[in-house]
């Protein structure tokens, strides 16, 4: 996992050590592949971050270091045996939460909590409430709230663990109407939409779809099982047929271009314009992207480009034309 | 004099700290700490040093409140103030998890779940510490509650010093650039609260600039976030990131708009899954419409400005205007 490869700072290896002692106090006696194994890290690093507990303690009141305020442990087992055991701890207390802390995992369990699957088995509110009290300071201000689920969303979800086939009326960015056929290999939520991974089998493909998208979905017979080639983040190729068009939008608008932008983009910055080359699939885009920048979006090039957007804004100011204002 | 001595890593001296101060009732003096503790103790000697020592002592106590270690500072008496008689510790009741927190393995194996909704920045840093800490709790993890949880992005630049303001209490300026204008104003808050409604994170704070609360969307923030010395204005509170939910959920559902989409179009498919849409009973004509929800119509605009032809805006007429105005706008920059 991605989070298993950052580097970790000092203070996530403080926040291990502070909360591997009570552990290992609790446990009384505990091998150093099963300690390791707990806290999800390897046996050479348990070793190090045990020896270096062994090795420290408290100044005593003269400031020195006595037997009586380091910690001790019995050495032949942890070296002969790969045992940990303490004979002597002048600190067993279990760490609180810090408000910052508390507050990650209390908006987590918002998020988590209004799935249905997950949230019947606990009392979500007295486990925010123990979080909250277990923490050094009220939890930092931080709160979500996910939006409801469509219906389509439980039937794909029970589509996945029953390994049904389903078939989708999916509309594309194109605009397209289509009826698909696709092997479900799971449901993603990123932010608030909700996506389908599963093998295409109308173009023999791994394909992702966003739900938002889906008309309506019809559950077939058994899917064949098929796991998933693609990474978490690679949602959706790049499709090498997509226009490369050529926009110009003022630079302090370019953030708001972010959900468009892909690996083989380029940005030059003229002044305080930008000029952006995206690989857009069809007008449509383009106008959702002008929409974005509130009208502050020019496409410069192709000319075909250009007049594509300029057909689909004059289509769209007419089709408003015959209803009461 | 001994050998030269080892290199200690941080956390050896950070964790000696904390041994240090837990251990002792009537606090220890900066020159106590410095001269005793593991990781100061052999660089005290030496005179040139001793500066130093100070400047990493004052950033090892931020670290330590960073992680929830409580850090108390005790003046003497008659000396109120003065930082070379005064002396730290960490109370024991406000360090330790009260013993009565204990969490079940289901309630442990929601709790990694929630961890699992951050993948990046310091969300996901905050979390992993946590679930350090309940892996210390020694909870064995009830593997039947599985699955994958949802994940929230915290992409926006402006998240982390915003974040970092509201915990540490002080004003910002950022350059904002409000739903429906093209200009971007610089505005000065007392941020108070990130909050994550309809797939978006909103700041909530005072504005200071207008002397109101207003809220804010992350993504509409196009510039850096300036964090400056002057405190905030507002102090947060625990309450408040819910209260601004509620609010927002209230606008969300008194705010309606009535569309036509093409039927069977993008538009149509798009807003029918849209959370809170609904028929619009009665409308002339026969055509379907729909009743679509937001909590802002500049916002709404631009989202069926991109449906084109597609849809039809039928009231109120602010946004019909306001969606006119947008196309209106591409016409006159293509023409």
């Amino acid at each position: 996992m991605a989070e298993r490869a950052a580097a970790l700072g000092a203070p996530d290896k403080l926040a291990f050590l502070l909360s591997l002692v009570p552990y290992l106090i609790d446990q009384v006696r505990v091998t150093v592949a099963e300690a390791a194994e707990h806290f999800g890290t390897t046996p050479e690093q348990m070793r190090k971050a045990v020896t270096l507990i062994a090795m420290s303690g408290t100044p005593g009141a003269d400031g020195t270091y006595t037997h009586e305020t380091l910690f001790d442990i019995d050495w032949d087992d942890f070296e002969e045996r790969d045992i940990i055991r303490f004979r002597a701890a002048p600190m067993e207390e279990r760490p609180r939460f810090s408000a910052r802390e508390a507050a990650a995992l209390l908006a987590g369990l918002q998020r988590v909590a209004a799935l249905p699957s997950f949230a019947a088995r606990v009392d979500i509110l007295e486990l925010m409430a123990k979080l909250a009290r277990g923490a050094s300071d009220a939890p930092v201000a931080l709160a979500v709230r996910p939006g409801e689920q469509a219906g389509i969303h439980g039937m794909l979800v029970d589509a996945v663990a029953a390994g049904r086939r389903v078939r989708i009326d999916y509309v594309t960015t194109r605009g397209e109407r289509q009826v698909r056929d696709v092997d479900p290999i799971r449901v993603e939520g990123i932010d608030d939409a909700w996506y389908l991974r599963g093998w295409c089998l109308t173009r023999e493909a791994e394909r992702t779809f966003l739900l938002d998208r889906v008309a309506s979905v019809e559950v077939l017979g058994e899917a064949e099982a098929h796991t998933s080639e693609a990474a978490d983040d690679a949602l959706f190729q790049g499709d090498a047929d997509d226009e490369l068009v050529e926009l110009a939008l003022p630079v302090t608008a370019l953030p708001l271009l972010a959900d468009y932008r892909g690996a083989d983009d380029t940005v030059r910055i003229d002044g305080d314009r930008a000029i952006v080359s995206l690989r857009i699939a069809h007008p449509g885009i383009l106008g959702r992207v002008a929409a974005r920048v509130a009208g502050a979006v020019e496409v410069l090039g192709p000319p075909s480009a250009r007049s594509a957007v300029l057909d689909w804004a004059r289509a769209a100011i007419a089709a408003q034309g015959t209803d009461p204002a | 004099m001994a050998a030269a001595p080892r290199k200690v890593p941080v956390e050896e001296r950070l964790f000696s700290l904390v041994l240090a101060l837990l251990a002792t009732e009537q606090g220890l003096t900066k020159a106590e700490i410095l001269s005793t503790v593991t990781g100061y103790a052999h660089r005290y000697a030496s005179q040139a040093d001793r500066a130093n020592l100070e400047r990493q002592f004052e950033r090892d106590k931020e670290e330590l409140r960073d992680l929830g270690v409580p850090l108390e500072t005790l003046d003497a008496p008659g000396a109120e103030g003065d930082t070379k008689l005064q002396r730290y510790r960490i109370p024991p009741d406000r360090y330790q998890l009260p013993d009565d927190i204990t969490f079940t393995p289901e309630e442990y194996a929601l709790l990694r779940l929630a961890g699992q909704v951050w993948r990046e920045g310091s969300l996901s840093a905050d979390t992993r510490r946590a679930l350090t800490k309940l892996q210390g709790l020694g909870v064995r993890i009830d593997d039947t509650v599985i699955g994958v949880a949802p994940r929230i992005r915290t992409r926006d630049d402006a998240h982390e010093p915003l974040q970092a303001a509201i915990d540490r209490g002080l004003q910002v300026t950022f350059p904002y650039l409000k739903p429906g204008v093209t200009v971007t104003e610089e505005r000065l808050v007392s941020p108070l609260a990130l909050v994550f409604h309809e797939g978006r994170w909103h700041l909530h704070g005072h504005d200071d600039g207008v002397d109101a609360p207003r809220t804010f969307l992350l993504r509409r923030i196009v510039g850096p976030v300036t964090t400056l010395k002057n405190p905030a204005t507002r102090r947060t509170d625990p309450e408040v990131a819910a209260r601004v939910l509620d609010e927002l959920a209230r606008l969300w559902q008194a705010t309606t708009a009535c569309v036509r989409p093409r039927p069977g179009s993008e538009a149509d498919v798009v807003l029918r899954n849209r959370a809170g849409t609904e028929e619009a009973a009665g409308e002339p004509g026969g055509e379907a419409a729909l009743v679509v929800r937001t909590t802002d119509l500049d916002i709404l605009a631009d989202e069926l400005t991109a449906f084109g032809a597609d849809v039809v805006v039928l009231k109120p007429p602010a946004l019909r205007d306001a969606v006119l105005a947008r196309w209106q706008r591409v016409v006159a920059a293509h023409g």
